[in-house]
């Protein structure tokens, strides 16, 4: 199968501009999960400026430079350096250019701190690194990298400009939720505005927050933390106001959407309902929605799922009301392309 | 009869969407929006701010979703984890009423989802969305200057509400208590979707779900620009249901063309009735006729208008009988000669 572009150019109006202070909402469902698209939004905002970076054009001045910090919740920078380089994109490299930040939801969320200096020896084991063979999907449970706390000494937001490649180069911040309620969320607010006021060296940087899967934050913290849809909502906000522009992903698999009851006093879960309360409420903040699942009629071989992208509920200005409504088909190669068609073509 | 009844509808209920929309005589203290994910109230409220900026009034949007204020709004309040008290105050030092003589001046205050506000956490168990809403409307100072103020709420009727607990179970849902109080409540709907559920249910389908409703895996939102089979329609659709101060109650259908097709400083009304819409109720052919047309042929076989005449002249058998000239008498076959007919001799006799 011939390889696939990095951006698939149906994709490319969507993926490379976002109007300033806009919500772009994505979700994902089990069998079709949105590693890929991420990926590809990263790299619609940073291969260009690493273009330019390569014939020379870096410190031009009154070009927009595009910066992404990515905060994930569900999955290891391993996981998405390796999937990144499948794409050409050395993450790392960009993470030491100040044009890119990750920013670590995953290994230390629930972990007392450490004290300083209790260093401990730098082996990875039982953090395998991501299959490269496989699709992007996620990974089997129990595998998940970064949860071992070998790699949990690296000094916060140093050492990234000096270079060189030391135990985990590229993670600009590791979150940890310590607390409770609207505290909790603060702290953990305050920590990636102050990564994304870092990166944004030029006042005219346009930064884009790419917030990977917080609905996993929600779904472990929940009603004893005082933490419910609303003050996650509001956390989002936040985020949006100290970025250019946010790209959010959630999972919308039916049971957390459709258990929880809009009118009836019928019983539900708290992990339901406020699943459900989060996922609609950013829904109607967004300004488009791109929704991937799998195909109704079951599998097939050349087609991997559906991605509906619409536009959401939010306020828009008139240019952003332009965005077309489309529903498109996409294929994830076994290298890790993906090929983007409208039902019918090929 | 339909007829009759459908232009007096048209001249009622459009003065009255009319009223509501430019905020005339306060015709609606409080009015609620109820939309959805598939037909977001935000360009209602855009119809709503521009018809302000129109007719001069102050304009206040509470904002628990909006991130940058939108154009044509003079106050932009900010609720991002405000207290309601702290909301209500911020709102009525954001407008100061000109003059303490002259008329009013009127006052619109949006509130773009008021969802977040019910399902916070670190509510209040002392706050009232009644008097949290009333304290808009009428000003706890009552020595103030009067403000006519209109209060316009959207609420997203697909958002759970929160969890019942042990000390909500007995208090109404926030829903029952906000169409309680509200004296205009609008569902929006999307204008593609009620096409396709009409044309469905003018074949008697089941009329077909969208978004949330279809409970799909992976699908929110179900809305996309040309749905099959309903062409370019576009607009939303307003169902209102308006409290007259008499307690009567008026339900009417309207459609909201889209933004882009009047200009912002439109006087004109630019909503209309659904009925009269051409996509929802194409035009009955005027030539509804053609059914009963004389078929073809070499024979006229149409009446002349002296045919006709005299043909309803003619007094049937059955109606002579009962004048009742004595038994015996019906049935007889009556004929006036006409000046055409020649008298048969060997006719029966007459």
């Amino acid at each position: 199968m011939p390889s696939q572009p990095p951006l698939p150019p149906l994709l490319a109006p969507y993926l490379s501009t976002q109007p300033e202070s806009s919500l772009t909402l994505v979700s994902s469902i089990l069998g079709a999960t949105s590693n890929w698209l991420i990926l590809r939004f990263l790299h619609a905002a940073l291969s260009n400026s690493s273009n330019n970076a390569f014939i020379g054009l870096e410190d031009s001045p009154d070009s927009k430079k595009k910066k992404v910090v990515l905060v994930s919740f569900l999955r290891g920078w391993e996981f998405w350096k390796a999937e990144a380089k499948r794409l050409g994109l050395d993450l790392t490299r960009l993470a030491g250019k100040q044009q890119f930040a990750y920013v670590d939801g995953l290994s230390e969320l629930f972990t007392t701190p450490k004290p300083a200096g209790n260093t401990l020896p730098t082996l990875s084991a039982g953090s395998p690194a991501p299959a490269r063979t496989t699709l992007p999907l996620r990974y089997q449970p129990g595998t998940l990298p970064g949860r071992s706390p070998a790699q949990a000494n690296n000094p916060i937001g140093q050492g990234n400009a000096s270079g060189p490649i030391n135990s985990e180069p590229g993670v600009a911040k590791k979150l940890n939720f310590a607390g409770q309620g609207l505290t909790a969320l603060d702290a953990l607010e305050r920590d990636i505005s102050t990564v994304i006021a870092k990166l944004k060296t030029a006042e005219d940087d346009e930064v884009l927050l790419i917030i990977d899967q917080p609905d996993f934050l929600l779904a472990s913290t929940g009603p004893s933390y005082a933490i419910g849809a609303t003050e996650m909502m509001d956390w989002a906000t936040g985020l949006q106001q100290a970025a250019h522009a946010t790209v959010l992903t959630l999972a919308a698999d039916s049971p957390l959407l459709h258990n929880a009851p809009v009118a009836s006093n019928q019983m539900s879960t708290p992990v339901e309902s406020e699943h459900a309360v989060f996922a609609i409420g950013l829904a109607h903040r967004a300004q488009s929605v791109m929704q991937l699942r799998t195909l109704e009629t079951g599998a097939a071989r050349d087609v991997s799922g559906v991605l509906r992208i619409s536009r959401g509920g939010g306020w828009s200005t008139g240019a952003e009301e332009n965005l077309e409504e489309k529903e498109l088909l996409f294929y994830i190669q076994r290298d890790g392309g993906v090929r983007v068609f409208g039902r019918g073509e090929s | 009869m339909a007829p009759i009844n459908l232009s007096h509808r048209r001249t009622h209920n459009l003065l009255l969407i009319s009223k509501l929309l430019n905020l005339r005589d306060t015709a609606s203290p409080f009015t609620l929006l109820l939309d959805s994910l598939e037909q977001p109230a935000t360009p209602l409220l855009k119809e709503y701010i521009r018809r302000a900026k129109l007719s001069k009034v102050h304009v206040t949007l509470i904002s628990f979703e909006t991130l940058r204020k939108p154009d044509g709004v003079d106050a932009f309040i900010s609720a991002r984890r405000k207290s309601p008290a702290d909301i209500m105050s911020e709102v009525a030092s954001a407008h100061q009423p000109a003059k303490i003589t002259g008329p009013p001046q009127r006052r619109l205050i949006l509130i773009d989802a008021i969802n977040p506000l019910l399902s916070s956490k670190k509510q209040d168990p002392t706050f009232q969305l009644a008097s949290f809403l009333g304290s808009f409307i009428t000003p706890r100072d009552p020595s103030a200057p009067k403000a006519d103020a209109s209060l316009v709420v959207a609420y997203h009727s697909d958002t759970p509400g929160p969890i019942q607990t042990q000390q909500t179970v007995y208090k109404p849902a926030h829903l029952s208590i906000l169409t309680y109080l509200a004296t205009s409540i609008i569902t929006l709907h999307s204008f593609s979707h009620i096409l396709a559920q009409k044309a469905a249910r003018d074949r008697s389908l089941a009329p077909p779900v969208f978004g949330l409703e279809e409970e799909q895996d992976g699908v929110i939102l179900g809305r996309l620009d040309r749905l099959s089979g309903t062409g370019a329609a576009e607009g939303i659709v307003l169902e209102l249901e308006h409290r007259r101060k008499s307690g009567r109650g008026v339900l009417e259908w309207y459609i909201l063309p889209p933004a882009s097709r009047y200009s912002a400083a439109c006087v004109k009304e630019v909503v209309s009735l659904l009925d009269d819409n051409v996509l929802y109720n194409p035009p009955v052919e005027l030539d509804a006729g053609a059914g009963d047309e004389e078929p073809t042929s070499t024979f006229e076989l149409g009446l002349t208008e002296r045919q006709r005449r005299d043909r309803e002249g003619v007094v049937l058998p059955y109606f002579d009988a009962q004048y009742g000239d004595g038994p015996g008498e019906g049935g007889r076959i009556l004929y006036d000669m006409g000046e055409e007919d020649d008298f048969d001799e060997e006719e029966d006799e007459i």
